[in-house]
């Protein structure tokens, strides 16, 4: 009898354990938070600001401070990637502080949805992501009084904005299904799937791609975690037109799309960035797309517009004092 | 027949060569990473200097690869990290000796034990999803989740199998009679367990503690997700820092030339943390075998 009410009582509290894992589980899910629909609302309305969007307290079950509670006498926590990520030294160079550390403060997150989570749950932080993922789960700020949407970029006005390549030796795309990517990387299809997806495309008056039933085999690409998700439409596009050819995507960071592509691991490599011939002494470039990096903070911030002169203040580590954000929200 | 034999034998050697190989493949690992570590480790901290590399300031851009502030925090990490871990799991391995009901005994050892089955990226989930916003919202002066004291917790809970089970196991090698002993010289329960059981098993008790250490030095993936990432030296338990197993893992990916040969370098200085715990390790032992 002992045992048997030993046994109950550890189950009672392993399913209250449960229960309790889930309910705060449920709390931290967003309704409606698929990432494939929602991404990037900035470039689908052109028109309209997506930034500014009211935060609706009652819509989001993500946000745990209402609008009104925002505490400005917090912290600015300052959110930025590892070294070496395509997305910070972009950033970084934009804003003007070009092979700066970081500042002391600084939280390292080694991926773009390490990004979006902690700005999500913390209410406190500012960070810079790829416009092309970020989704309405966080809010995006103007720069400079510009939305970040595909004119603004296209026009020059939003100002941070980086280049999308692919890193590869010549001889890849000599023939073959290398080549046959490749030419479906400048063609129609690919711009408009670019588009589609809330990145600026290049070629403005490209050629439909012209299916060869011939091609089997296998594509590798890998490199910069903001491509990817880009490259994964772009290579799931690609084999539905060629049947026999399958493209694989990975991740690992413009040092790794370098690095691969140098050393003939994958055909292709992927960089968010301007190409450094340094760091893949044989290979050639083509920029696929251009991407906006948009500046995020969480929902419950009441902060619109920042100028790039506080982006600046913020990200250098020569600036020793830790900003408030009512310094920053007036 | 005599064929036969010889072919026999010729296959026992064969095997014996197989069986051979096996064994020294181990040690033909080990001996590749220390060469591949320190061939390529040890030149560039010559190379940057032993100033440059023990420093504080770790900047890439600007060839500043110090991690001496990393070292730091991961001292205070495994530190702290032990000292709670170890204070749990020996309370908890003392109640499962002798204060709990017996019949519950092994199940909560059983239960204790599935936590060492859960991979350490679960672990890292956990503290990034519960520990690191709770610090940051209830607990934290500067509303800073990550830093020590988030990676500490963390890594209490993924010690404690370690430390209960081992020095449980200590604590049931001491003879039965000491207990019995010591009671009969009219010591209540609990002097008897701490005063005379606990000293006896001193040396299992050792031994989980410096397991747990190597443990709690080399873990990564737990530790990078909660810890923040800023390699500065450690001021405060709320507060971004970066461990050595971080940094290592932070730049692995993406770094080339000789920021990546930086990390190997950070990786020797580790290595060196991690043998240290061994020879001790060993050293504890062979001290405990002596004693018997």
């Amino acid at each position: 009898m002992k045992k048997l009410f030993a046994i109950a009582i550890i189950l009672a509290s392993l399913t209250f354990a449960l229960t309790a894992c889930t309910e705060s589980g449920d709390g931290n899910d967003n309704p409606g938070s698929n990432p494939d629909t929602n991404r990037n609302i900035a470039s689908e309305n052109p028109g309209t600001p997506a930034a500014p969007e009211p935060p609706d307290s009652g819509n989001n079950g993500g946000n745990e401070t209402p609008v009104s509670n925002f505490d400005t006498s917090r912290n600015v926590t300052i959110i930025a990637r590892e070294d070496g990520s395509g997305t910070k030294s972009a950033f970084m160079e934009i804003i003007g502080l070009k092979g700066k550390a970081d500042p002391t403060d600084v939280i390292i997150q080694t991926g773009t949805a390490g990004v979006l989570t902690e700005v999500k749950g913390n209410p406190a932080a500012i960070a810079y992501e790829s416009l092309g993922f970020t989704t309405d789960e966080v809010k995006i700020l103007k720069v400079d009084g510009a939305d970040a949407t595909v004119a603004n970029i296209k026009s020059g006005t939003y100002k941070i904005s980086r280049p999308l390549s692919v890193v590869y030796k010549e001889a890849t795309i000599n023939d073959g299904i290398n080549k046959a990517f490749f030419a479906f990387l400048q063609s129609s299809d690919a711009q408009e799937i670019i588009s589609e997806e809330g990145y600026i495309s290049i070629i403005d008056n490209a050629d439909a791609y012209t299916i060869d039933g011939s091609l089997s085999g296998e594509i590798d690409i890998s490199g910069s975690t903001s491509l990817q998700p880009l490259m994964i439409e772009l290579a799931s596009a690609f084999e539905n037109l060629q049947p026999n050819v399958s493209v694989n995507v990975s991740g690992g960071g413009s040092g790794t799309g370098y690095k691969n592509a140098n050393d003939d691991v994958s055909a292709f490599g992927m960089i968010s960035e301007n190409f450094n011939i340094d760091n893949a002494p044989l290979c050639t470039f083509y920029e696929v797309a251009k991407d906006g990096i948009a500046v995020i903070v969480n929902k419950s911030n009441p902060l619109d517009d920042i100028s790039m002169e506080e982006l600046k203040n913020i990200y250098d580590e020569d600036v020793t004092t830790t900003a408030k954000w009512s310094d920053l929200i007036k | 027949m005599i064929k036969t034999y010889h072919f026999i034998k010729n296959r026992d050697t064969v095997m014996h060569g197989i069986f051979m190989f096996c064994a020294v493949f181990s040690i033909i690992a080990l001996g590749c990473i220390c060469v591949f570590l320190f061939s390529t480790g040890i030149p560039f901290i010559g190379k940057v200097g032993i100033t440059n590399f023990f420093g504080t300031r770790w900047h890439l851009n600007s060839e500043a690869y110090g991690i001496l502030s990393m070292i730091v925090a991961s001292l205070y990490v495994t530190a702290l990290s032990t000292i709670i871990g170890v204070t749990t799991g020996l309370l908890t391995a003392i109640s499962l000796y002798k204060f709990c009901p017996k019949k519950a005994v092994p199940s909560i050892r059983q239960l204790i034990n599935l936590l060492a089955g859960i991979p350490s990226v679960i672990y890292g989930l956990f503290g990034l999803i519960i520990i690191v916003p709770f610090l940051r919202d209830e607990i934290s002066p500067n509303g800073v989740g990550y830093g020590i004291l988030a990676a500490s917790l963390v890594l209490s809970i993924m010690i404690l199998p370690t430390i209960v089970s081992v020095s449980l196991d200590a604590l049931n090698a001491v003879p039965k009679s000491y207990y019995e002993g010591a009671l009969a010289l009219g010591a209540t329960e609990e002097q008897s367990v701490f005063k005379v059981m606990l000293p006896a098993a001193k040396s299992g008790i050792f031994a989980a503690v410096v397991l747990s250490i190597g443990r709690a030095i080399g873990e990564t993936m737990a530790v990078i997700m909660v810890i923040g990432g800023s390699p500065v030296m450690p001021k405060s338990l709320f507060q971004s820092v970066r461990t050595m197993t971080a940094n290592i893992a932070m730049g692995a990916n993406e770094l080339t030339g000789d920021a990546e040969t930086a990390l190997i370098a950070t990786g020797v200085v580790l290595f060196f943390f991690t043998l240290l715990l061994n020879i001790s390790f060993s050293l504890l032992k062979r001290e405990k075998g002596g004693g018997r």
